[in-house]
């Protein structure tokens, strides 16, 4: 078992295998400002290259000690293959994801192809593609390999005016339904495609539907059956994601068929452990940007040892790592995972 | 029905039809303030804004959430649009309220906190100078100096997006010190507001709107004494 590469650790992990230490992966963003530098890259490029995509993942896992990469990084991969455009900011100065420029402004102007068949020649999917072939074979394959799609509703978000699809729930249900019903359909073809490349892991981010935006009950009949239907149709190993309010729907995000929740800070992981019980797997929950970012290195052992604490089984940041990082708070971080997750 | 009696029912009108997200009902009340020669101040103030300050308590206590507050913001917008040519000068104290520019920052394509906080500064009777999403840094200095507004107004919904909050304060900052920086969105902190310069912030898309609210409320009451 000390032998174990960081594939095999997740793997056994996600198997429910006993591990000789908790990995130290993400389902999302794992990217930093060091690894970007090392690589003489800069941030607004290594979206579109496929070397860079990977070669910034690779960098990172391997300044740090991270089990797995993810791949990709910004959200509009997607919504550019489905002829929404894509801003990269290139003269920009400092780091900004990826945007997507002209959202569907209503859903009369929605345009949605048949089928998604060809959905992977567009825009930047086949740098995607390529990115995962190239960190699968990274040193033999020994790093675990993570990939994420949004969710429905998320997803939903980034093709069409947010406050229209939010209003449409209540003024416009049935055509937002099918809106998202057909979100659901493409989610589905985006993760196969991807577990079809051979990706350790999916993780599936419905990061826009905590309770701070929607209510409960919207999430039980609209958000809901969407993911069920996203998860039935997936392989293990499968992760849904959402962040901010997630305390009162944390039951429904457990039943939805995915073999891990995965929660950010806001959640109070001691309680969902109470309700969801022992066999839940849930992933989390420290706040990327207040630790590694903001806090002094020497406060991030407290925030990592309390997640543990808290009963999540195995730690994920709450979002995307904020490339811009502080070295030795990554440092503390990935170091006490290693040490405390024994 | 005496012009009192009136005036209670149209504001009642427009505060239900504000909390209840009905369009038509706030457009035929506001419509009718002015017919009968009512105040249109008053009405925004006691009628409009009264029923929002119910939505952020129906949102306190997640009756409500962000759909529901959207349609009531498009509701009180109905009747806003109809009042707001008629509210006169010495309504709102004799003088003009200030000017804002608003707009939420490069790389950041959220707007709906942006947008209710816009909202309130309009219900107070300010000029809004609305510069969007997704705007350039440099943009928000151009239109402070150009329309000399007294407050700038930043939004970002990602923590990815704030730091070019930092650099806007700075920009203005050092053309014109006295302008008053507000910034908001869920990344932002009191402590990140002080470490930028900022002068006041709203915590978040949903605090943004209990913040706005909140401020709805003081104006009332301010306007009460």
């Amino acid at each position: 078992m000390s032998n174990m590469t960081p594939k095999m650790r997740v793997k056994d992990f996600f198997d429910r295998e006993k591990v000789d230490q908790m990995p130290c992966f993400s389902g999302m963003g794992t990217i930093t400002v060091q690894a970007i530098e090392k690589m003489k890259a800069r941030f607004a490029k290594i979206h579109t290259s496929a070397e860079l995509m990977a070669g910034a993942a690779i960098t990172t896992a391997e300044m740090f000690g991270f089990d797995g990469v993810v791949v990709p990084y910004d959200m509009c991969t997607v919504p550019e293959a489905l002829g929404r455009g894509a801003s990269f900011y290139e003269d920009a100065e400092g780091i900004l994801y990826p945007t997507v420029p002209s959202k569907w402004a209503n859903l009369d102007e929605v345009d949605l192809p048949e089928s998604f068949d060809t959905l992977f020649e567009n825009g930047r999917m086949p740098v995607v593609d390529d990115a995962i072939g190239i960190v699968k074979k990274y040193n033999d394959g020994e790093l675990a390999v993570g990939s994420w799609v949004l969710g429905p509703f998320t997803m939903a978000g980034q093709m069409i005016e947010l406050d229209v699809l939010l209003k449409g729930l209540r003024k416009d249900k049935e055509r937002v339904e099918a809106f998202l019903s057909k979100m659901t359909d493409l989610i589905i073809a985006v993760a196969r495609h991807y577990q079809g490349l051979g990706v350790d892991y999916m993780n599936i981010r419905e990061m826009g539907s905590g309770a701070d935006i929607i209510s409960p009950r919207m999430w039980k009949t609209l958000i809901k059956p969407n993911l069920e239907k996203v998860f039935a149709s997936l392989d293990s190993p499968k992760i849904l994601h959402i962040c901010g309010s997630t305390d009162l729907i944390i039951e429904m995000m457990n039943d939805c068929g995915a073999d891990a929740v995965s929660v950010d800070q806001k959640n109070n992981v001691v309680e969902s452990r109470k309700k969801l019980g022992e066999d839940a797997m849930i992933l989390g929950n420290f706040d990327p940007y207040g630790t590694l970012v903001e806090m002094d290195a020497a406060d991030v052992v407290a925030v990592i040892k309390q997640c543990i604490d808290d009963g999540v089984d195995a730690v994920w940041p709450g979002c995307d790592i904020w490339p811009d990082v502080k070295k030795e708070n990554m440092e503390a971080y990935t170091q006490t995972v290693r040490e405390y997750g024994r | 029905m005496g012009k009192e009696e009136l005036r209670k029912e149209l504001l009642k009108q427009l505060h239900e039809g504000v909390v209840e997200f009905e369009e038509d009902t706030v457009k035929e009340a506001a419509q009718r303030v002015l017919d009968e020669g009512l105040n249109a101040y008053d009405a925004v103030m006691n009628g409009l804004a009264s029923g929002m300050v119910e939505v952020g308590e129906l949102y306190d206590q997640h009756e409500y959430f962000v759909p529901e507050l959207l349609m009531c913001a498009d509701a009180l917008y109905a009747g806003l649009d109809i009042l707001k040519p008629y509210i006169r000068l010495e309504d709102l104290g004799d003088k003009p309220k200030g000017q804002v520019v608003i707009g939420t920052v490069q790389g950041d394509v959220h707007d709906i906190g942006k947008n209710i906080i816009k909202m309130m500064f309009e219900v107070a009777g300010f000029t809004v100078h609305d510069l969007g999403r997704d705007v350039p840094l440099e943009n928000f200095v151009e239109e402070q100096l150009k329309t000399d507004s007294e407050i700038v107004a930043l939004s970002a919904m990602m923590t990815t997006t704030m730091m070019g909050m930092e650099k806007v304060i700075k920009m203005i900052k050092e053309k014109n010190p006295n302008v008053a920086i507000m910034l908001g969105g869920a990344p932002v902190t009191s402590d990140t507001a002080d470490l930028f310069g900022a002068d006041g912030y709203a915590e978040s898309a949903g605090n943004a709107v209990q913040e706005a609210i909140k401020m709805i409320g003081r104006l009332r009451e301010m306007q009460k004494k």
